[in-house]
């Protein structure tokens, strides 16, 4: 009986790990549809996590340091996978504007396609921001991945 | 029995290291070469390096305002991509990415996909031999380019795949050639603003050169932590000592704001009224932008 029931859990054990592995962050086609759905604007980069509930009820997720620049127009674009829209926040932030308080701007799910989670950043100081994506409070759920994009506008004109 | 089940747990303990613990890919090598890195020789804080390089946002954003100001496209700018056939270690290699990375960036805003496809391929070549080639798709890129029919995509392509070559450094230990390409790209974005600088007044432009003093104080202090490891970093270093020198008196100050939120067709708009000021004689821009063409030449000529 063990000789079948000891492969078998070590099977599932290996295979556990791959798909932990492969759920950790968002796969490159759901980074690709974000990032080209950000209306005619340019593409610089993206904020790929993995996202699950911790284990104070606190979702977990990733803050990144990024480089923005005086008088340029920014559009920051969140993605999330498998109906997680409404749960899950980026947030734009420095050490004058705390994540926790007065943030530059969270995004708001509101379903229209065009302007959902997403908003424009006007940056007329030149220096290093943050940028954070977590669950929601309270909206902490099962595993997920999300992707924020950063693209260029424009200079402000 | 007992033997053969610890044998399994050992084997499946010993399989699950490699997949659950994010191990170095099997195509990683470590690069030998006496001209190279020695790894792990300093360990200052590599989140902190590491954190700094990432922040630095695209080779784009650079070619990206210089097209949106209206300033024609120009190829003199650009480095040759011939100028790879001499990369023979991986210092000049990693650098010679970063160069070409931005260029091939400027190529992209401007759409001229008739030169894309020369950069591509020596960008590839060079991924290759840097152990990185792996997130480079260089026939997705190259029939997008040669078709001509989605840059939207083309776009995404390139630069997702630069940054996904620079993270892989930096996850597996190797942030000194992470260090070189993202200088790389940070150089060649300063020479394409300062050469149009030298025959466009434009304000911006002149304010984007002066703020960049910021970013070059990062960079020189990561450059640094890496110069005892290698004589070619304290060359580089040296070089970035004169072109602090040039920035040394360039002024950013800061004003306070109140920042503003408007609706825009839809779209939630964020003004932020914090400002950053900066000051910055003719003479000084003058000397930043022949001491920026001095050390850019030198490096994709190393």
């Amino acid at each position: 009986m063990n000789r079948i029931i000891l492969p078998l859990l070590f099977l599932a054990f290996i295979v556990g790990g791959v798909s932990e592995k492969t759920n950790a962050q968002c796969k490159q086609q759901v980074v690709y549809q974000c990032a080209t759905n950000i209306d005619k604007a340019i593409y610089l980069r993206d904020f790929n996590t993995k996202l699950r509930k911790g284990k104070k009820g606190h979702g977990s997720g990733t803050k990144w340091a990024v480089v923005l620049n005086k008088g340029t127009h920014y559009r920051f674009t969140l993605c999330t996978q498998g109906g997680f829209e409404s749960n899950v926040i980026l947030t734009l932030f420095d050490a004058k504007h705390p994540e926790d308080r007065k943030p530059y701007q969270v995004t708001k799910y509101t379903g229209n396609r065009k302007t959902s989670n997403r908003f424009d950043f006007i940056c007329n100081k030149s220096g290093t921001y943050y940028l954070s994506i977590r669950f929601k409070p309270g909206k902490e759920s099962k595993k997920s991945c999300a992707v924020g994009i950063l693209s260029f506008v424009g200079k402000n004109k | 029995m007992i033997k053969k089940i610890f044998s399994v747990i050992l084997v499946g303990l010993f399989a699950a290291s490699f997949v659950g613990c994010g191990g170095k890919d099997p195509d990683e090598v470590d690069f030998g070469d006496a001209n190279d890195f020695q790894e792990d020789v300093q360990q200052i804080d590599e989140n902190a390096i590491n954190g700094i390089l990432e922040s630095f946002s695209s080779p784009v954003e650079m070619a990206a305002l210089i097209e949106d100001l209206g300033v024609p496209f120009s190829k003199k700018y650009l480095a040759s991509p011939e100028v790879a056939d001499d990369y023979d270690t991986n210092f000049k290699k990693a650098i010679g990415l970063g160069v070409l990375s931005a260029d091939l960036g400027y190529l992209n805003v401007y759409a001229k996909t008739g030169e894309i496809v020369n950069y591509l391929a020596v960008i590839k070549g060079i991924a290759d031999e840097l152990n990185i080639g792996q997130f480079f798709d260089f026939q997705t890129l190259k029939r997008l380019a040669t078709n001509n029919d989605n840059m939207d995509s083309l776009m995404f392509l390139s630069v997702n795949s630069f940054h996904q070559m620079d993270e892989h450094l930096r996850k597996n230990n190797r942030s000194n050639l992470s260090a070189l390409v993202v200088t790389g790209v940070w150089m060649e974005g300063l020479y394409l603003a300062t050469q149009i600088a030298k025959d466009d007044s434009n304000k911006s432009l002149r304010d984007r050169v002066g703020e960049q003093q910021m970013i070059l104080t990062d960079l020189f202090k990561i450059l640094e932590v890496y110069q005892t490891q290698d004589k070619n970093f304290e060359k580089l270093v040296k070089d970035f000592q004169e072109l602090n020198k040039a920035y040394e008196h360039v002024s950013i100050t800061f004003v306070d704001g109140v920042t503003e939120t408007v609706e825009i067709d839809g779209i939630t708009v964020v003004i932020q009224k914090d400002s950053s000021i900066v000051e910055m004689s003719d003479e000084q821009l003058s000397n930043i932008i022949s001491v920026t063409e001095k050390i850019r030449n030198k490096l994709i000529s190393l």
